[in-house]
């Protein structure tokens, strides 16, 4: 048997174990190892059988930000400087936006130790250079093709074989991305989804598209998890990933629902019944405020465009969204959306809610829906069971829109295991760490188990995912307990 | 082995310490509850175990509590397991109170009466839920685990003050390099930071820690806060609770039957010791003028728990010790006899201490590391020993641990217990 070396040598399968043999014998680049079958003696030689070689990824030191300026980039930058302990090239349109972007990571970690590893740069004079040294090139630009490829284009320029180079989009086809770049660079392109603000949510989407190299994907993995101390959720090349799918399915569909029932209590009534006891610290349509709703069109928008599910149409934007958006009325952001939050005279805080119907702001309403208030009382005091107990019992409107919400949600989390995420833990953890949403699985468990859960989802006309329908029922369904413990998430 | 019949460890759980439950919108209670769930899950007992021992009165709940009267306006905490489960009705509790030893002030309680034979089994809860308010007025409860008249009062953070002190009086009476000492304080937190990280109940598991970050003291990203100590040298205000199971031999050898398993593999509290120091800090400083031990009553208990268990430092693979602040681990050191008095940055800077040391400390994470809900503390370093002598520390356990040493204090040193776990 003879094996090939990187730069297409034979060589024969046996060789001295110690390494710097190998890498001078077989002519290995420092970044190449041998996978080593078998191990023997003889006399006061040692042999190992050589099954292989493989490139692994090369050691973090050196780490270039590509849009070092923005939230994302300067708060994924502070986790590569400190937690990676890497020298970080940070890379603006100009070199105040860089040296802005350093103080924004110092701000996000707390420690000014990594203000003497962080070096501002520009992309006309710097990027070169900086890409030519770097082990790892983290882009964090717009999110278009427009903005992205030509950057990648400079960053092909420069790289050096064996570099890894990443984007943050959290939406973008990788493949597609990933051409920019010569045939070494496709296998070391990747897709690495940080989450904001990264310090504090530390899930990482890990994608890999068709060309990734996914031994190198796994060393990734394990450099993002042991080093960088993030959540690793690995997940395919598919629209929005797997946090995003999930999240912004349920968000939009409650949405389409507000328009709905807007002469019933719309937004506010969504939010009411998706509070804090079903499992999140912030409601739904509150969370579209947040990020934006021109970020929540740009990502359902692309669901709708590019997945053909059995949620389709639930990822078209509803109207009064994109009429908001065309007033540049864009959420918390801008100073109105979906809500809106001013001080009255005498400098109480005051909370209002878009009225879709008349297109106002109207004060806040309270509801008195009196299952969310027993079910609130029982998350209080620990009995995450109980609520939900609450929730299968209760009648009316508003409780079976929230059981068909959370009956949603558990499907679709579970129905993404194969064409996004290889396992329902990897949908789980994109929701926890990602979104600080309850996992469906542990809602599964919570409900009563796969049997009742089964039940839970028929009674509101949901399709039973296939990672349900095959579970063994005597087994708790929820495995990341020891990580991320769900009742955590329930918010009285 | 100490006097009197032997008190087995069943086992036992804690809260995540990353959880703020006054966020979650839930209270004392919740921890109690989902403690007192998760940990006779762990231990195997479950509630109507409860029910039956207590029909011959053979078990007695013991609640580990510093100041839910201020924290959640709450007293009398060593009733409330009836609110967890009807199955402890009827089961005698009580709380007990020893600033943050309060933890193992009830696990002495417990113990003692498992000892002496009164009841077979004991449930320790140790709670303190500390996020109800801000960190000023915290500080100002805090302050009454020392002598709050004088230490206290109209003083914002007391116990980074007086510990700050403590870190003076080590440079003072073993004539240090300050940077050699301070350098040693920060190789403390690093470790702590670092073994935190193994820890899935840690509350700093993903924060940012590093020699470097430790060492830079000063500026608004490691404020000075007593002293020479720094946010890094400090404990964080945290939330939580823990529960140990405590036996008698007689029920361990049911419990060990029903289960297949050797009674001599379940561990036993092997020794203990219990002392207290005058209260207040200038009062300890004066005592021990001319010692070469400046916490001369924190390295008596030390050493009784090492006679009762006929034991020395040589026998302990693993510590659990009380760094509430970096300058008190230091002080253990030579209390445990890891090192001479005024050694202690020898041994921390050989690595002794770390977690692959000779006499790794703190693999927990510690205070610093894992959080220090104050009542809770003393439990949760029993549980840890319980977890690293049975080989269930998972990710930071440390190798073929057989016997660990715990060191529980209250005040600025003023009441110190310790308790010596083995199998």
């Amino acid at each position: 048997m003879s094996l090939v070396n990187p730069i297409g040598e034979e060589f024969h399968p046996f060789s001295i174990k110690k390494k710097s043999f190998q890498q001078t014998i077989l002519k290995l680049p420092s970044n190449y190892r041998v996978v080593a079958k078998k191990y023997s003696r003889f006399c006061r030689l040692e042999f190992n059988t050589i099954v292989g070689i493989r490139e692994f990824m090369r050691e973090i030191k050196t780490v270039t930000i590509v849009g070092a300026n923005g939230s994302m980039g300067a708060g994924s930058a502070a986790i590569v400087a400190a937690f990676g302990e890497a020298k970080v090239h940070m890379l603006a349109r100009d070199v105040d936006k860089a040296k802005e972007g350093i103080a924004k990571a110092i701000k996000s970690v707390r420690t000014d130790t990594i203000k003497s590893r962080m070096i501002p740069g520009t992309y006309d004079k710097d990027l070169a250079k900086a890409v030519a040294e770097s082990d790892w090139v983290f882009e964090l630009v717009a999110e278009s093709y427009a903005v992205k490829e030509p950057i990648n284009a400079q960053i092909a320029k420069a790289r050096k074989p064996g570099t890894i180079v990443s984007t943050v989009s959290s939406g973008l086809s990788i493949e597609r991305l990933a051409k920019s770049f010569d045939a070494d660079g496709q296998k070391h392109y990747f897709g690495t989804h940080f989450f904001n603000p990264p310090y504090k949510m530390i899930l990482c989407e890990l994608v890999s598209h068709k060309g990734s190299d996914l031994k190198l994907k796994a060393d990734l993995g394990k450099y993002l998890e042991q080093k960088l101390r993030r959540a690793v959720v690995y997940t395919n090349d598919t629209p929005a990933f797997a946090g995003n799918r999930i999240g912004f399915q349920l968000m939009n569909e409650i949405a389409q629902f507000a328009e709905k029932y807007q002469n019933k209590g719309g937004l506010a009534l969504m939010d009411a019944i998706m509070g804090g006891f079903t499992g999140r610290a912030m409601g739904p349509l509150a969370t579209v405020d947040f990020v934006g709703l021109d970020v929540h069109k740009a990502i359902v928008d692309n669901l709708y465009e590019f997945t053909n599910d059995s949620a389709h149409e639930t990822f078209k934007l509803p109207k009064y969204m994109q009429k908001l958006i065309d007033k540049g009325d864009l959420g918390g952001k801008t100073g109105q959306g979906l809500f809106k939050r001013s001080k009255s005279a005498d400098g109480k805080r005051e909370k209002f809610v878009y009225n879709i119907s008349t297109g106002n702001y109207d004060p806040y309403p309270k509801f008195d829906i009196p299952f969310a208030k027993e079910a609130s009382a029982k998350i209080a005091s620990s009995d995450y069971k109980g609520a939900m107990e609450v929730i299968k019992a209760a009648k009316g409107l508003e409780a079976d829109l929230c059981r068909y919400f959370l009956a949603r949600y558990i499907s679709y989390s579970l129905s993404i295991v194969g064409e996004v995420v290889d396992t329902k833990e990897n949908a789980d953890a994109a929701m926890g760490f990602g979104f600080n949403w309850v996992p469906a699985s542990a809602f599964v468990d919570l409900l009563g188990g796969v049997v009742e859960t089964k039940k839970f989802l028929t009674a509101s006309k949901i399709e039973i995912p296939q990672v349900l329908a095959k579970a063994n029922p005597k087994e708790t369904f929820y495995k990341l307990q020891n990580k991320l413990d769900a009742r955590a998430l329930f918010r009285a | 082995m100490a006097k009197g019949n032997p008190v087995y460890i069943l086992g036992g759980a804690q809260t995540d310490f990353q959880r703020n439950w006054s966020k979650e919108g839930k209270t004392f209670l919740s921890i109690m509850k989902e403690v007192t769930d998760d940990g006779l899950l762990a231990a195997g007992i479950d509630y109507s175990e409860i029910q039956k021992l207590n029909k011959n009165n053979r078990v007695a709940v013991f609640v580990g509590n510093f100041d839910a009267e201020q924290y959640a306006t709450q007293g009398h905490l060593g009733a409330f397991l009836t609110e967890v489960n009807p199955a402890f009705n009827g089961v005698p509790g009580g709380r007990f109170e020893a600033a943050c030893a309060s933890g193992s002030i009830a696990l002495d309680a417990a113990a003692t009466k498992i000892r002496v034979e009164d009841y077979d089994v004991a449930i320790v809860v140790g709670v303190e839920i500390m996020k109800t308010v801000n960190s000023a007025i915290g500080g100002d409860f805090l302050g009454t685990a020392a002598y709050y008249e004088k230490e206290a009062k109209g003083i914002e953070f007391p116990f980074p003050k007086l510990f700050g002190k403590l870190a003076d009086v080590i440079l003072d009476r073993y004539k240090l390099k300050e940077a050699v000492f301070m350098d040693a304080l920060a190789e403390i937190s690093r470790i702590n930071y670092a073994n935190a990280k193994r820890n899935p109940n840690a509350q700093t598991r993903s924060w940012f820690m590093n020699k470097e970050h430790a060492a830079a003291r000063g500026g608004e990203n490691n404020m000075a806060v007593g002293g020479r100590l720094c946010i890094a040298d400090c404990s964080q205000v945290t939330d939580g609770g823990a529960l140990v199971v405590l036996a008698s031999k007689k029920y361990a050898a049911e419990y060990a039957k029903k289960r297949k398993l050797k009674l001599g593999n379940i561990p036993q509290i092997k020794g203990w010791g219990h002392r207290v120091a005058p209260v207040t800090f200038e009062g300890k400083v004066a005592e021990s003028k001319g010692n070469k031990f400046i916490l001369p009553w924190t390295k008596t208990t030390v050493d009784d728990a090492y006679t009762r268990a006929k034991m020395s430092v040589k026998n302990i693979d693993v510590f659990e010790t009380h760094d509430c602040f970096t300058s008190s681990e230091y002080a253990a050191v030579s209390a445990f006899g890891i090192s001479a008095p005024g050694k202690e940055h020898e041994a921390i800077q050989k690595g002794v201490i770390d977690f692959n040391g000779k006499k790794p400390i703190n693999p927990s994470g510690g205070l610093i590391g894992v959080g220090h809900p104050v009542g809770a503390s003393g439990v949760r370093m029993m549980l840890d020993l319980y977890k690293q002598v049975t080989g269930t520390a998972g990710d930071y356990q440390v190798k073929g641990a057989k016997n660990g040493l715990m060191l529980n204090i209250g005040g600025s040193a003023t009441t110190n217990v310790v308790f010596i776990v083995g199998r």
